[in-house]
């Protein structure tokens, strides 16, 4: 069997990212969560992840604020926006930053799930051997 | 607002001629004074007859002044109310921006709760058939609202969406086109037949493409639930005055007069709960005021409803 994909949620609602956790390992991934950016780095710095679910507004290090030093930490990783406080210029400036795509809160697990997979497979499929 | 300062002092707010004054403001009153200072040259049999042309000429240019100015503080006085709108509109735009962000979070945890709650259901023990369905019941139903809120939130934020638009140049007719090949297929199926009426050789246009799109589709669909089976959307394009416009006709009920003050209001809906969020046409009247154009709607109850988008050239 292949290795669970490794998913890092980083949102200050702790109820959301617990929820999303439990979810998400019920299908297979292995999870983590953080309830902030400079958590996020903490975890990171620990061990990778392969996909990081990152909310935008966050007391302390916001989303915007993370995106550069979380891609700095783990190159690895694909960055998923998912955020309640959606924004045109947010978005743009978010994949401009390097987030492989931006979803809108609130979203349906199944739709969350498809994206995760779906930039994990976009980078697996990119990425050098 | 989008009207713009014409640099012909003659050009009413929304580009059409008014005649000149100066018949009455310079002319006129010339011509009286002329009329005064022959008298003294004249005999007094011609003075009557000069002083009945004089008073003649002052009525006359006094009542068209009159109501030249009565006329136009009625168009000032509507367009004060015009402004007032679309201050609301703004006003509200921010408001439900900062609403539905808050509103998106607790949703967001809502959603998590029930995915979560009909997994452990969908495997559940010890608990009487009836109960079960009649949980799954509720969690669908929640879903079902959540889904409704989540719509409503997500217009929200495209209503207060304050991006400045993306000009590109394109073919409107194409623009047209790809959205009722979108709905043509639905329409058939409600029997409900597309016409179009393209003016030949329209240039193109230079705005922003996927809100375009999003404004047809938007008053297409609106026609399509408008119009019963058997009637006809008529798509229509025409250039005049350095515009063009496009209009969406239907054959369906109409807009009652009542509505028609309120039918850009955002929230505004006739259809049932649940079926319509009544954002729609704010929106689209919103993007279409942001790419510099305007969207004015026509209708006799009864006989359908003509929607038509305005863009500068």
């Amino acid at each position: 069997m292949a290795d669970p994909i490794r998913v890092c949620i980083v949102d200050d609602e702790e109820r959301f990212r617990d929820t999303l956790a439990k979810l998400l390992s019920r299908h297979g991934f292995s999870v983590r969560t953080a309830g902030g950016g400079q958590e996020a780095l903490e975890l990171l710095a620990q061990a990778p992840s392969d996909v990081i679910v990152l909310d935008v507004k966050m007391p302390g290090l916001s989303g915007e604020q993370a995106l550069p030093l979380l891609r700095a930490a783990c190159p690895e990783a694909e960055v998923l926006v998912l955020t309640g406080h959606a924004s045109v210029d947010i978005a743009s400036a978010m994949i401009a930053g390097g987030a492989a795509d931006y979803l809108l809160k609130p979203c349906p697990t199944e739709e969350l799930e498809g994206a995760i997979r779906a930039v994990y497979d976009r980078r697996q499929a990119t990425r050098p051997r | 607002m989008n009207a713009k300062n014409s640099t012909k002092p003659e050009a009413g707010p929304e580009g059409f001629a008014f005649p000149p004054l100066w018949p009455h403001t310079v002319l006129a009153p010339g011509l009286a004074g002329a009329a005064v200072l022959a008298t003294l040259l004249t005999p007094p049999a011609v003075d009557v007859a000069l002083a009945l042309v004089a008073g003649a000429i002052c009525i006359g240019s006094a009542l068209t002044l009159a109501r030249r100015i009565r006329r136009g503080e009625g168009e000032l006085r509507e367009m004060d109310l015009r402004l007032l709108h679309s201050q609301k509109l703004a006003a509200i735009g921010e408001l439900s921006s900062g609403i539905a962000h808050e509103i998106n979070n607790p949703l967001a945890i809502i959603t998590q709760e029930l995915d979560l709650a009909r997994e452990i259901t969908a495997d559940c023990q010890g608990l009487s058939d009836e109960d079960l369905s009649d949980a799954r019941d509720s969690l669908r139903e929640i879903a079902k609202q959540v889904d409704r809120c989540r719509q409503i939130t997500h217009k929200l934020l495209n209503f207060a969406r304050k991006m400045e638009p993306v000009l590109q140049e394109e073919a409107l007719e194409q623009v047209i086109e790809d959205m009722a090949l979108l709905v043509e297929k639905e329409a058939q199926g409600r029997g409900v037949a597309i016409a179009r009426d393209y003016a030949p050789d329209l240039p193109h246009v230079r705005t922003d493409v996927p809100l375009l799109r999003q404004v047809i589709l938007n008053l297409l669909t609106n026609a399509l639930h408008a119009t019963p089976p058997g009637g006809t959307i008529t798509l229509l394009t025409r250039r005049a005055d350095g515009q063009v416009s496009i209009a969406v006709r239907d054959t369906g009920c109409g807009i009652a007069p009542e509505n028609m003050e309120k039918i850009f209001d955002p929230f505004f809906t006739t259809k049932e709960p649940g079926k319509g969020t009544g954002l729609g046409l704010s929106v689209s009247h919103g993007i279409v005021a942001r790419l510099g154009g305007s969207l004015a709607a026509t209708s006799r109850p009864g006989q359908g409803a003509t929607f038509t988008v305005t863009l500068p050239l």
